[in-house]
């Protein structure tokens, strides 16, 4: 719920466990307790999508037995697949830009226990007319953090479960061209189409490809997005890192934005979502501001976090049993 | 894991059978095992312990897809 700064600051000082999304001079403000934040002034709210700097939104996390809040940087952040509860979500919010978000966004994958430990969370952002430095706040410290993760570990009772879930607008065309990269990298010189070796900037101007439109691999009919940050004359810059050994093709076209998103967010149905956030591309390109896509508000984000860093992706999870 | 999901998880991890879950984390799962096992056809059974233990993990949700499984 998007609330003012002293309700926010009321239900910290009740004891209250939250996440809370504002922009940073609102979080700056807020008494110690049993918080974490992030920030960004663009938020899905019960009322439709809206930028302030006037309010919070804050997510009461009522569901958890017990939870313990703590940060990391780029050489630990990976502990946080030790230091969970057994039967656990960890929140997590990671700063745009910084290295332990590029070290989490490049190495995810490729860690073991990844899949067995359900970890949503956001990359935190700014006003992207103004933009400032982005921010992840440790609630119980009061600190706050430009280069560090913070988490909130979330103990759910033994006979409930999380379930993370995606929604996403982007399909393929399997008779695409297959597209390889052989790194884990955010910004990428060349790969190999259809087994032939190019240069990415080039094949994506050759080909007229709108970058709007992310790179998107299909993981058993789940698609994870990359979404083009730049094309540069011979480089591409990526919001998320390609990785070797997957096969990407470009998203299939998609003529209206805002109403594919509307579509695919009303398939999803009855669900109850404890949390979720959506991506700040879904934000702009779907022309969100003033629409309602309840059941799933939120932060509206720079990078979505559903065990790996996702693009152009609304994320959210349930807890089940 | 129950023998019938047992053999047909094979199947799906060889590319032989089809399943797409409901479950973000299962989908993704059976798509890094089936490149192992197409990359290495003897870590079968070491991937097939593996996709057990994420459903005993997860026991609520993976009953759906035990029994989905096991309907195909």
């Amino acid at each position: 719920m998007l609330i003012t700064l002293e309700e926010t600051s009321a239900m910290i000082r009740q004891g209250r466990t939250l996440h809370i999304a504002a922009d940073d001079a609102l979080l700056q403000q807020l008494p110690k307790g049993r918080w974490i934040g992030g920030t960004t002034p663009y938020f899905s709210s019960e009322e439709g999508g809206i930028f302030t700097k006037e309010k919070l939104f804050v997510t009461e996390i009522d569901f958890a037995e017990e939870i313990r809040i703590a940060s990391y940087g780029k050489y630990n952040v990976f502990q946080i697949m030790e230091e969970c509860y057994d039967n656990c979500l960890t929140l997590l919010i990671m700063p745009y830009g910084s290295e332990v978000a590029n070290k989490y966004a490049k190495e995810a994958p490729e860690v073991e226990e990844l899949l067995m430990r359900p970890t949503l969370g956001w990359i935190s952002g700014f006003d992207l007319n103004a933009p400032g430095a982005a921010k992840v706040y440790n609630g119980e410290t009061g600190e706050s953090f430009t280069d560090r993760a913070v988490v909130m570990y979330c103990r759910l009772p033994k006979e409930q479960t999380v379930l993370i879930n995606m929604i996403n607008l982007f399909t393929d065309d399997k008779a695409d061209p297959v597209i390889r990269f052989d790194v884990n990298e955010l910004e990428v010189t060349d790969c190999t189409v259809d087994g032939v070796k190019v240069n990415f900037a080039e094949y994506i101007r050759q080909k007229g490809i709108d970058p709007s439109m992310p790179l998107v691999s299909d993981h058993n009919g789940s698609y994870l997005n990359t979404s083009i940050r730049e094309v540069r004359e011979k480089e591409v810059s990526l919001y998320a890192p390609v990785y070797r050994n997957i096969e990407y093709r470009f998203a299939s076209h998609v003529d209206d934005y805002a109403a594919e998103f509307m579509r695919r967010l009303n398939e999803q149905g009855q669900r109850k979502p404890v949390f979720s956030c959506n991506c700040i591309l879904n934000f702009q390109l779907g022309n969100l501001e003033g629409k309602k896509t309840l059941p799933f508000i939120g932060p509206v984000t720079f990078g979505e976090v559903a065990y790996q860093l996702m693009n152009q992706t609304l994320v959210y999870c349930e807890i089940v049993g | 894991m129950e023998a019938v999901v047992q053999e047909k998880m094979k199947r799906i991890l060889q590319g032989d059978l089809k399943y797409t879950s409901a479950n973000l984390a299962f989908n993704m799962l059976i798509s890094k095992l089936q490149k192992r096992v197409q990359a290495d056809p003897g870590s079968i059974e070491l991937c097939i312990r593996e996709m057990d233990a994420f459903l005993a993990k997860y026991p609520i949700v993976a009953k759906v897809d035990a029994a989905n499984i096991a309907a195909l």
